[in-house]
């Protein structure tokens, strides 16, 4: 079992090796198939560890493995080790499963692009990077694969790098993630002072109120950022900008939810921190509603999706920030099969219209893809968490939690379900734009369909097995009814609130009942077109300029950066670096010249010079004798 | 001891080696400033000498030998330098001769 955990973690990285170190000799092809195989042998890792666990006692479930001591430095010491426990594992079947489903699609949809090997290294690089996230056996090394899922985002999100919009788009994911890095360090700076370890051990001590609030904080920033929550958002949308396998694996369906795994990983300082731990509800809450209504106006498949995420883990983040752990992990793990469902058909449609993304040229496709159209809306049904699929078992027990925390609970209650009508509405507008109505003239011209080659399949049989998925995935956990994913997750993170079987039947019809409203608002404005949308100038360009989020951080934080950098170069660099190297040359130049002039080329000069040093030299010799 | 006394050998010998020096600064003429150097050498031999009779011993006249000896090798080849300026046609004057100047 111990072999299962480190074959899972190492086999991505092993493939991205070999598929670095062949270079040429590997065909594009078959890159991609090393790259899926070693996926789908990390994810054999993963089961044979969960079978392993399974067989042990509940309580016994916590193994912690070391390769050897990594760091030491006076009394601290940390080892290279892997955590083996109920969380990590089910992180592990996650990223790894659906990893492998992805990069095996990518194998169709990165066809013919010319630097598909690099393209594969990376994604192997990604998900070795996710895995020792998940994996690591103490905050130091849940920080190194944080840093390297963030460094993987920056490769694939600038993949075409001859795109200036997507370099613009990689740096400002590294930047914001950056922020998130610098606030996590800093909390660990702080525990390791007050504890002198990074074992996830400490996470349970005794702090004082100040400590624990900041590390929490510290904690909850680094979440933000990774996961593209308030204020940390605006780098979601861009990262559109990568492949659309890119867009799935990583910013759907794992790396933008490491912040929710690591709120659940370090609950215990959350729950010494509960101020902090509300205000994670509150952004979750906030970005939730936020996300939900710039998704109404976009016109971008892919942006719609993105915000769609974004919205969705406002959810986790509401759940986990409540106390609900196994909820928030369990939404995590639904919203992971739907998203890479959505994204991947969203794909399937972008290739299909060589490479059109925009809704408005769209309508009717449904008579060009039936099959691909209903993937999608299995996919849109479980999103908005319509019974039977995924989404309703998930979403509405975090909405349940809720309602057990009080005033404040009810206010995010009600916000939670709120942006349940909003995703009905969002999801299913883009649903009725891109398939429904008649073919539009664009769809006419461009269509091609994808032919039944390696190609075909690859990308057909991955979207059909997430559909199964989004179907039957939400059976796992039942909440009045059965919970063996709280029992399962039960020894790492006790949930804080449990809401009682009442609780959980209110909050469901409810949001049963707003999403179907949603879905036929719109219906009425986008399928039958019966109804159009009333035009408030204001609230439109309030929602197209994303909250104007953007043209707020660009004037506090962008410009006067360029402004002090612009400062330095004029008043700093220029006199002080590059002029003074230059003067320096310049005036050893003018100094030989004038040491030069007493070279008169004069024979008589060199007489006298002589002359008059003996004269010198035997008058002070007289004087000092 | 018979014979003038030692400064009056040292005296000559600064005399001659002031007027060397003298001719080497002033005059224009290589062969001249040469010429100069000699009596500037051959006024050197003569303290040499006088010092040699005055402590009784033959210290002075060997070294003075030695010093002939470079003298006459270095004559050569300046008189070799000058002939050879005078072949090119080169004027014989110190004063225009700097081309190998800084």
């Amino acid at each position: 079992m111990i072999y299962g955990a480190w074959i899972c973690l190492l086999s991505p990285l092993v493939a991205a090796g070999l598929i670095t170190l062949g270079g040429r000799r590997l065909s594009r092809r078959d890159a991609g198939y090393l790259a899926t195989l070693s996926c789908f042998v990390a994810f054999g890792g993963a089961v044979a560890t969960f079978i392993g666990l399974l067989g042990r006692d509940a309580h016994d479930r916590r193994i912690v493995s070391t390769a050897w001591t990594w760091l030491s430095g006076g009394s601290y010491r940390s080892g290279l080790e892997v955590m083996i426990d109920p969380l990590s594992v089910f992180m592990m079947l996650v990223v790894a499963g659906v990893g492998a489903l992805i990069v095996g699609y990518s194998i169709g949809y990165m066809d013919g692009d010319p630097e598909e090997r690099r393209y594969f290294a990376y994604m192997a690089v990604f998900v070795f990077s996710m895995l020792l996230l998940v994996q690591g056996g103490n905050l130091l090394l849940l920080l190194a694969g944080w840093g390297m899922v963030g460094l993987s985002s920056y490769l694939l999100i600038g993949f075409w790098h001859d795109r200036p919009s997507a370099i613009a788009a990689a740096k400002k994911a590294f930047v914001m993630n950056a922020i998130g890095d610098a606030t996590m360090a800093l909390a660990f700076f702080l525990l390791i002072k007050q504890a002198g370890s990074l074992e996830f051990g400490i996470l349970g001590g005794a702090y004082s109120s100040t400590t624990a609030n900041l590390v929490a904080l510290g904690l909850l920033v680094g979440a933000v950022a990774k996961s593209a929550q308030l204020p940390l958002q605006t780098w979601l949308p861009d990262a559109m900008e990568g492949p659309t396998p890119v867009s799935a694996l990583i910013h759907a369906a794992t790396m933008v939810t490491a912040g929710v795994y690591l709120i659940v990983r370090t609950h215990a300082i959350f729950e010494s921190a509960p101020k902090v731990a509300d205000l994670a509800a509150g952004l979750g809450a906030g970005t939730l509603l936020l996300a939900g209504l710039i998704a109404l106006v976009q016109i971008d498949i892919k942006r719609v999706i993105a915000y769609s995420t974004m919205s969705q883990i406002g959810y986790m983040f509401l759940g986990a920030g409540l106390g609900a752990y196994a909820n928030g992990m369990f939404h995590l793990m639904t919203h992971a099969f739907f998203k890479a469902l959505l994204f991947m058909a969203a794909g399937i449609v972008i290739h299909a219209l060589a490479g059109e993304q925009d809704m408005r040229k769209m309508g009717g496709l449904r008579q060009f893809m039936p099959r691909t159209c209903w993937a999608f809306l299995v996919g849109s049904l479980a999103l908005v968490g319509i019974f039977p699929f995924a989404g309703f078992f998930s979403k509405d027990s975090i909405l349940a939690a809720a309602m057990e925390r009080g005033t404040y609970g009810y206010v995010l209650w009600i916000v939670g379900l709120a942006g349940t009508f909003l995703t009905g509405l969002y999801t299913f507008r883009l649903l009725f734009l891109v398939f429904w109505g008649e073919p539009s003239a664009f769809v006419r011209e461009h269509f091609h369909a994808i032919k039944r080659d390696v190609v075909g399949v690859s990308m057909a049989s991955t979207v059909a097995l997430l559909t199964v998925l989004s179907l039957i995935g939400g059976w796992l956990q039942f909440a009045p009814l059965w919970h063996p994913v709280e029992t399962w997750l039960q020894t790492v993170a006790e949930p804080v609130v449990t809401p009682t079987s009442w609780q959980e039947g209110i909050s469901s019809a409810l949001a049963v009942v707003l999403g179907l409203a949603g879905i036929y608002v719109a219906w009425l404005v986008y399928g039958a077109r019966r109804v159009t949308v009333p035009h408030f100038a204001f609230a439109q360009r309030t929602l197209e300029h994303k909250f104007y989020f953007d043209e707020l951080y660009d004037a506090l934080f962008y410009r006067p950066a360029v402004r002090i950098a612009h400062a330095c170069r004029r008043w700093i660099e220029e006199p002080l670096i590059s002029d003074s190297g230059r003067e320096l040359g310049e005036d050893t130049r003018d100094v030989g010249g004038l040491v030069a002039r007493v070279q008169t080329g004069l024979l008589r000069t060199y007489a006298l010079a002589i002359a008059s040093s003996v004269a010198v030299l035997a008058i002070v010799f007289v004087a000092v004798k | 001891m018979l014979g003038p006394s030692i400064a009056w050998y040292l005296s000559v010998a600064g005399f001659l080696f002031g007027t060397g020096a003298l001719g080497v600064l002033l005059r224009r003429n290589p062969l001249i400033v040469l010429l100069s150097l000699e009596i500037m050498l051959n006024s050197s031999n003569l303290a040499l000498i006088g010092f040699a009779r005055h402590f009784g011993n033959g210290d002075g006249q060997i070294f003075a030998l030695a010093v002939m000896a470079v003298a006459a090798s270095e004559v050569v080849v300046g008189l070799g330098l000058i002939v050879a300026l005078n072949r090119k046609r080169v004027t014989l004057d110190v004063d225009r001769l700097n081309t190998l100047r800084g």
